[in-house]
């Protein structure tokens, strides 16, 4: 599929460079604009943040600064709230992808493997809860922890959160999982091999590129999440990072370099992970997109 | 057929942790909001039984509530009629004349995987006045254009198109993406057997490529459509609705009722109405799409 697209495209290119050269240059500025666009706020922010307060009001947005502002990163790292806020969203992001990928796994192979009428309708139920948002159970899901005395613990995001991303991850699996011929699991039965055992050694092992795709939607989706981390948790030492970044920023009002720094500093784990990784993120979201 | 015959414990035990969580948290909390809006209540006194006052106020008392409606729909629909033809036409070039096409898609998509809260605070600090070091008006001094800047986010008539540039912005990437990837999979052969009979270039487009995607193009009708009904996070970090409720969303008005003025029975009736409103929205696009799929294939 890819080389008849390249090969396409070269033959369509070939096919125009020889008819419209003006309206190629025109493409081409088009395009690089919108590539300055979308990335120079982002250059801009890391140029911000190591401005002094003076450089940043004076107005001069395009130059560099006249020295570069460490104390900025200082001020933004001083006291070891980034380095709590990080761990906290690795902990919550962690334990929600490994529980999502074990819980909807578990579904998912039940909805597709086994002889049982009412897969379907489960699927179904899945399937409409994916259009119900998020912020209306904000307020019947406050009043429940607090209920039962979870609120303000790691337990209530990582729940919601969990929860949030079973529908997506079980179509994504339960798809996959359709694929399988019979067989694998008539021979697994001949082999004496029980249904726990057909799922964790045989099912699962040959499933890692839907795994990873709902890796990396669930990682997405919850490592940037704000909205219920900054409803449900009060305590600085539970925060997560997008909550921490606003707290920092709404702290720290009138020292713009530093809130540059902390915004930055906010940025970056979640960019790192996309230079390194950017073929799979993009693959993923675009499927985790489709099967939406 | 399905051959793993097993005992219905064994199904009990694979689907119901799963799906025990799922219920409970996502439709049990639907049906608690609609118990809790039929009550008076404020959290900590005894709640009071309302009927159907709450809901009778929201769509005939509320002086905030329509133009959160009408915010609303203002930010789903322009995201729509902008980004989507963009995105398309941007995807189309890209996957015509691009060589590396995958080193500009991947760029364009930088944004999207940033926290909102970043990209919310990056826009605000941008959208600021030139004396807080604002970039868009330190631009417009620059240029010589100092009658157009604005306090983009402060001033009532701006600050909702601000709010709705942000989202373009962040999501565009998104879009061209999906639209990208679409375009890539249609089979080569059929431009090849179009222009031997004489479809090239941006005929071939007009004939070819947009019919072919328009399945996909619906994903992206509906992530930008039911994304924006949604996502009022960005709204609580720029403007909290403000200023005078200029950029009041839906969901930014139910969580202010509920979690500022906590009258949580208020609060919970809206819920009600954004969770039958997103599901309307679907229903709607879904339908105007089988009409558009069933007239092109």
């Amino acid at each position: 599929m890819s080389q008849t697209a390249v090969a396409s495209a070269q033959q369509t290119t070939a096919a125009n460079r020889r008819r419209f050269s003006v309206s190629r240059i025109l493409i081409y500025a088009l395009l690089a604009i919108l590539f300055v666009t979308q990335l120079y706020p982002l250059l801009w922010l890391v140029i911000y943040s190591f401005k002094t307060n003076e450089e940043i009001l004076s107005g001069s947005f395009f130059s560099l600064p006249a020295s570069w502002q460490w104390v900025n990163y200082e001020n933004a790292l001083g006291g070891g709230s980034y380095w709590k806020y990080l761990g906290n969203s690795v902990i919550v992001t962690a334990v929600t992808i490994a529980a999502v990928i074990v819980l909807s796994g578990m579904v998912a192979f039940a909805i597709s493997r086994f002889r049982w009428k009412y897969g379907q309708y489960v699927l179904l139920l899945f399937l409409v809860g994916m259009m119900i948002p998020l912020q209306s159970t904000l307020l019947p899901l406050m009043l429940m922890f607090k209920h039962i005395d979870i609120l303000n613990t790691r337990w209530s995001i990582i729940l919601p959160y969990i929860a949030f991303q079973t529908p997506i991850s079980v179509f994504i699996l339960a798809g996959f999982f359709q694929t399988f011929p019979n067989e694998i699991e008539e021979s697994a039965i001949v082999d004496g091999a029980g249904v726990w055992r057909i799922f964790t050694r045989i099912i699962l092992p040959v499933s890692v590129p839907p795994v990873v795709t709902v890796c990396i939607l669930t990682f997405i989706n919850i490592w940037n999440e704000y909205v219920l981390a900054a409803t449900f948790i009060s305590s600085e030492r539970l925060k997560t990072l997008p909550f921490g970044v606003y707290s920092f920023v709404s702290q720290y009002s009138v020292n713009y370099g530093a809130i540059g720094a902390f915004l930055v500093l906010g940025a970056l784990p979640v960019v790192i992970v996309y230079f390194l990784l950017a073929e799979k993120i993009t693959k993923g979201m675009v499927a985790g997109a489709v099967k939406g | 057929m399905k051959v793993l015959r097993v005992k219905p414990w064994t199904i009990a035990a694979f689907v119901g942790p799963g799906l025990l969580l799922y219920v409970c948290l996502v439709f049990v909390p639907i049906l608690v909001s609609v118990y809790n809006g039929m009550f008076d209540w404020n959290g900590i006194g005894a709640s009071e039984w309302a009927g159907f006052a709450n809901f009778h106020k929201m769509l005939f008392n509320d002086k905030v509530f329509w133009p959160a409606v009408n915010h609303t729909l203002q930010m789903a629909i322009l995201s729509l009629v902008i980004q989507l033809p963009v995105a398309l036409f941007v995807a189309i070039l890209i996957s015509r004349h691009v060589r590396r096409a995958n080193f500009l898609v991947t760029s364009y998509f930088l944004p999207v995987i940033l926290s909102v809260v970043v990209i919310g605070q990056l826009w605000k600090t941008i959208l600021n006045p030139a004396s807080q070091g604002g970039m868009i008006n330190q631009i417009l001094d620059k240029i010589g254009l100092h009658a157009w800047t604005h306090s983009w986010l402060t001033e009532p008539k701006y600050a909702m198109y601000s709010i709705i540039l942000v989202g373009l912005w962040q999501y565009l990437g998104y879009h061209v993406l999906i639209q990208f990837t679409g375009i890539q999979n249609i089979p080569a052969d059929i431009y090849e057997a179009a222009r031997i009979d004489g479809a090239d270039g941006f005929k071939a487009d007009r004939y070819i490529t947009v019919p072919m995607i328009v399945p996909i193009f619906k994903i992206s009708v509906v992530l930008s459509f039911i994304g924006s009904l949604q996502s009022f996070d960005r709204i609580l970090v720029m403007t909290a609705g403000g200023p005078a409720h200029a950029t009041e969303v839906l969901a930014s008005h139910m969580y202010y009722q509920s979690f500022l003025s906590l009258k949580y029975g208020y609060g919970s009736a809206i819920a009600c109405f954004l969770v039958v409103f997103s599901l309307a929205a679907t229903v709607v696009v879904n339908l105007v799409f089988n009409q558009l799929e069933k007239r092109y294939t």
